[in-house]
């Protein structure tokens, strides 16, 4: 019934989600910002860090991954918020580079690019303390690879509802109409009274606290973490399930982030040819629909009601 | 006095747009800025409301100085704006312009906002209160859900003018609002414009439509290659022979 490969590939569907939408947020105010790969191996060292070397508990270390990453983000995007577009996204893919050469290099505290190995592992924790409470995963006729495999995949599934439900609420408040604003034509919305300053620096935290937060969970799932995790390869990759599954609207990161994860497993069969289908899709998508799959017409059509008169496509 | 413009320069290289312009606006008036085009009057908008920081120069609004604050603090103070060539957030219904338009009399953030406290809730109900009455003062009802770049050109005017007002400002400024209207349209924003007066809402206006300037403004002021070459009552303008030559006796360019 649980497989625990099934279970693995979509745990690491929803933290993908999860990275996903942190370069979404960012780009809700216009702000490209490549650094999500940085940010992301921020807060895995960290909780890696502080859970190995002091022994904290894991949800501690997660909490800390989060904010180191958002104080960063704030230091990195004070002095980038005066740049935009493509020098934003270079500025940030560097500051990322950064950060993995100063991991490769400070060796006494991350072991170099040989990385940390041994990190605590959210399932295995977890059954670990209630075995210690006298359960066990047999009473409901559950392996204990199984056990550990769904409680990281329900754990994972109920921390990606609660960021999505925080966004959804956030994009249509007062707030989300500011960043709207600030996306479409800055110097419009300076000129409704929006400090576009607070709110390019709020979303750029938001982003990078989401994405450490996304890493400190992926060291916990994989137990294993070195720099080679978070080359630029990683932020590209990123940035492409924003892009792909569209980036106007909440959804379109969730769909990429989902689909591009899951393809090249869907694929494994055709070994070497799947990377050629999957680089053949992205410039079909590309070619054809340009925003992304998911976009506001999209959206509206999917829950039913139609804008009358024009069609906005 | 609610704004002062004291010996406002704005240079760009060796271009003077703006050269010493010095007037006042007192409150509940409105004052028609007109000038041949090129003669600076967007460039005292951009100025006033810190697009652009004049490079001598001061403007006061209601007694504090406002050059030199950022665009967002001086709206916050009750100064909106209109734009010359309409600046709408295309990708949003005409609604959505108009709420974004009332941040300012808003407060809710990050906290409010995603636990829908029941402050946010009542905040949001009075936006959206505010916004339809807005939509109805400018003859827009029922387009609501309509996206903002599909409306006429005419309308979009109105959106932008609802948006503005959304702030609930003291003074608005109103760039060229009748630029590319028919005369019905034109007497149409006339209406509104003596509506907006009406709620003692102070108007500093750009306009090239002679006739509507006339008709609907207490004073003016002309503007000539950056410089103020008279103001006073629209009838002692029509007559004064400068003007007559810089401006009213050319072609409509």
């Amino acid at each position: 019934m649980i497989n625990p490969y099934y279970l693995q590939i979509a745990s690491f569907i929803l933290i993908n989600i999860l990275l996903g939408l942190s370069i979404y947020i960012t780009l809700c105010t216009g702000q490209l910002s490549l650094g999500s790969a940085g940010f992301m191996s921020i807060g895995a060292y960290t909780s890696a860090l502080l859970t190995v070397k002091l022994g904290l508990p894991i949800p501690l270390g997660l909490l800390a991954g989060g904010l180191l990453a958002a104080v960063i983000g704030l230091l990195i995007g004070l002095p980038t918020l005066r740049l935009t577009g493509v020098y934003l996204a270079i500025a940030t893919l560097g500051f990322g580079e950064v950060v993995r050469v100063v991991f490769i290099n400070w060796e006494s505290l991350t072991s170099g690019a040989v990385g940390i190995a041994g990190i605590p592992h959210l399932g295995r924790t977890i059954l670990a303390r209630l075995q210690a409470a006298g359960f066990s995963p047999e009473s409901w006729g559950l392996k204990n690879n199984e056990f550990i495999s769904l409680t990281v995949f329900l754990i994972l599934l109920f921390l990606t509802l609660l960021t999505l439900l925080f966004f959804s609420r956030l994009l249509k408040s007062r707030v989300g109409r500011a960043f709207q604003a600030i996306r479409l034509d800055e110097k419009a919305a300076e000129a409704m009274g929006i400090n576009t300053t607070y709110y390019k620096i709020l979303t750029f935290v938001q982003g990078a606290a989401l994405a450490g937060f996304a890493g400190a969970l992926f060291a916990h799932v994989t137990g294993y973490i070195s720099p080679a995790d978070f080359t630029y390869h990683r932020a590209v990759e990123i940035l492409v399930f924003a892009v792909f599954g569209g980036s106007e609207v909440l959804w379109g990161p969730v769909f990429g982030a989902g689909f591009l994860t899951l393809m090249p497993e869907l694929l494994r069969g055709l070994s070497e040819y799947r990377y050629f289908i999957y680089g053949t899709i992205l410039v079909v998508l590309m070619i054809f629909r340009p925003q992304g799959v998911i976009d506001r017409p999209l959206l509206d059509r999917l829950r039913g009601r139609r804008n009358e008169g024009k069609d906005a496509a | 006095m609610l704004l002062e413009i004291r010996k406002v320069s704005m240079i760009f290289g060796g271009l003077a747009a703006l050269k010493d312009v010095d007037f006042r606006l007192e409150e509940g008036q409105i004052l028609g800025l007109i000038g041949p085009n090129g003669a600076g009057k967007t460039t005292l908008f951009n100025a006033i409301t810190s697009f652009l920081h004049p490079t001598a120069g001061e403007i006061f609004f209601n007694g504090e100085k406002i050059s030199g604050l950022r665009t967002h603090e001086i709206t916050n103070r009750g100064i909106s704006r209109t734009f010359q060539n309409i600046r709408l957030f295309d990708q949003m219904t005409v609604e959505e312009n108009v709420m974004v338009g009332r941040h300012t009399r808003s407060r809710a953030g990050v906290w409010n906002s995603v636990l829908r406290t029941g402050f946010q809730r009542k905040e949001e109900a009075r936006i959206r209160e505010k916004t339809d009455e807005l939509l109805d003062l400018v003859g827009l009802q029922g387009h609501n859900q309509s996206p903002a770049s599909s409306l006429p050109y005419g309308f979009q005017r109105r959106v932008e003018i609802a948006r503005a007002l959304a702030g609930e400002p003291r003074l608005i400024l109103l760039d060229e609002p009748v630029a590319g209207m028919n005369d019905n349209e034109t007497e149409e924003m006339a209406r509104l414009i003596k509506k907006i007066l009406g709620f003692g809402i102070t108007i500093l206006l750009i306009e090239h439509d002679m006739s509507m300037v006339m008709k609907v403004c207490d004073r003016l002021v002309v503007l000539n290659f950056g410089e103020k070459i008279a103001e006073g009552a629209p009838r002692e303008i029509q007559n004064n022979p400068q003007v007559i030559e810089a401006y009213l006796g050319r072609e409509e360019e």
